[in-house]
């Protein structure tokens, strides 16, 4: 079998990413519901929509991403949960402000004709 | 295959202290942490330092290393065990380690052995692990992200060989990719991921859109900026120029007095989708190159007629 043969063409059916029940996030975090209530509780995470009751949580990809991250995070540099919760806070405040110079800097390469 | 000097990777002498290894193990790990660093080397960087920790943290590991390193090394810079090697450490025997040696180099695997394989050996049958989510970034044109695209991705998947040890395979995959993706937006492909074991689902492929810069426009959330040159006569008399949009072109009414910075709203020409965005249009007043001797004297003429304009009356000179 060719090595072309093998690519298979696949549509997206689920452009926004889906959604996330908090079983489902743990079970692909790999990590325990505690963890992940920690997480919300001190506003690492964010449920879609704010519901009393963990069970009625669901979340979306990037909340997906964020704990996975924080997972990693975590295990990695030994950092404790207001330590990932700073450190997560500056890695996204870093990444939006990367992509804003860059955006700006196109602008001004583009102004100057360059 | 190479020699690893864990000492230059952690940067410390042979004779360092466990605390000046430990310090400089932590620092290099905050460092080239992949979810910190932006480097393109970090992932690598990042296990490169944790394999040196991990042999050198440990008393046994660093002394056996040590032996290797003195008795192993070629003057060629590669290295071969001497023979009859055998780890005392325990790790060849799938020794407790919270590593993940999975992830570690050939030269790790030849000294210490593999350590544990998830799902590997004789409880292969009896365990049910869902794959492992793939994450992936594709760069998509600004011209694909409008009109939708077919991209080919390719991406490393792990997966059970015929002995149940788990090996990397690479997977490529053609992906429809929707008209209207955003910057940072997330799409699923369920199923996509690395194969579950044991007849557990497979993992999903998660794709993060990025767009790569375009020498024209910019794209700030729905909407789409562009810079538009005009001439002075143009911004001072009003005209209708032709402006560029994503894939085509359309005729624009510039007001008359448009001054550089102006800014008119194409309604509907940004990004598409849900939210469509709309095309800015900045205008910026341009001078030719070089003026005639006419063009200069009707300039003069203006300068003399308008006299009373001072540009610069908001710096107060």
């Amino acid at each position: 079998m060719s090595r072309q043969d093998r690519i298979l063409t696949v549509e997206i059916t689920d452009a926004d990413g889906g959604v996330f029940t908090l079983h489902e996030i743990c079970e692909r975090g790999e990590c325990h519901a505690e963890f992940v209530i920690k997480l919300v509780n001190y506003g690492i995470l964010s449920p879609i929509e704010e519901h009393h009751l963990p069970r009625d949580w669901q979340f979306d990809v990037m909340a997906l991403t964020r704990l996975q991250r924080a997972l990693r995070l975590q295990q990695d540099l030994k950092l404790n949960l207001p330590g990932l919760a700073v450190s997560l806070d500056l890695l996204d405040e870093i990444q939006q402000m990367r992509r804003e110079v860059s955006r700006l800097n196109q602008r001004l390469r583009q102004l100057s004709g360059e | 295959m190479d020699f690893k000097d864990y000492y230059a990777v952690l940067g410390v002498s042979e004779s360092a202290s466990p605390e000046d290894i430990k310090k400089s193990y932590r620092k290099l790990a905050r460092k080239y942490h992949p979810d910190v660093s932006k480097e393109d080397s970090a992932d690598d960087m990042f296990k490169n330092v944790g394999e040196a920790y991990e042999v050198l943290k440990d008393p046994e590991k660093r002394t056996e290393y040590d032996q290797l390193r003195k008795y192993g090394a070629q003057p060629d810079g590669s290295f071969q065990p001497p023979p009859g090697w055998q780890s005392e450490s325990g790790f060849g025997r799938g020794g407790y380690t919270e590593a993940d040696a999975s992830k570690f180099s050939d030269f790790f695997e030849q000294m210490f052995g593999r350590g544990q394989q998830p799902g590997g050996g004789g409880f292969r049958q009896n365990i049910r692990v869902r794959g492992e989510d793939i994450h992936a970034r594709l760069a998509l044109f600004l011209e694909e992200a409008y009109n939708g695209c077919d991209k080919q991705v390719s991406f490393a998947v792990h997966d059970a060989d015929a002995r149940g040890r788990v090996v990397a395979r690479q997977k490529t995959l053609k992906v429809k990719i929707p008209a209207g993706m955003r910057e940072g937006q997330h799409i699923r492909l369920k199923g996509q991921g690395s194969p579950g074991v044991g007849g557990a689902s497979a993992g999903d492929l998660f794709i993060e859109v990025e767009l790569a810069p375009h020498p024209q426009f910019t794209v700030e959330g729905n909407d789409v900026l562009i810079t538009v040159p005009i001439s002075p006569w143009e911004g001072a008399l009003g005209a209708s120029i032709a402006v560029p949009v994503v894939g085509g072109k359309v005729s624009v009414k510039v007001p008359k007095g448009s001054s550089s910075g102006r800014k008119l709203r194409l309604k509907g020409k940004g990004l598409p989708g849900k939210h469509v965005g709309d095309q800015i249009v900045i205008l910026q007043v341009t001078l030719p190159e070089a003026h005639s001797e006419q063009a200069l004297a009707i300039y003069q003429q203006l300068a003399d007629v308008e006299k009373d304009f001072n540009p610069r009356a908001k710096l107060h000179v």
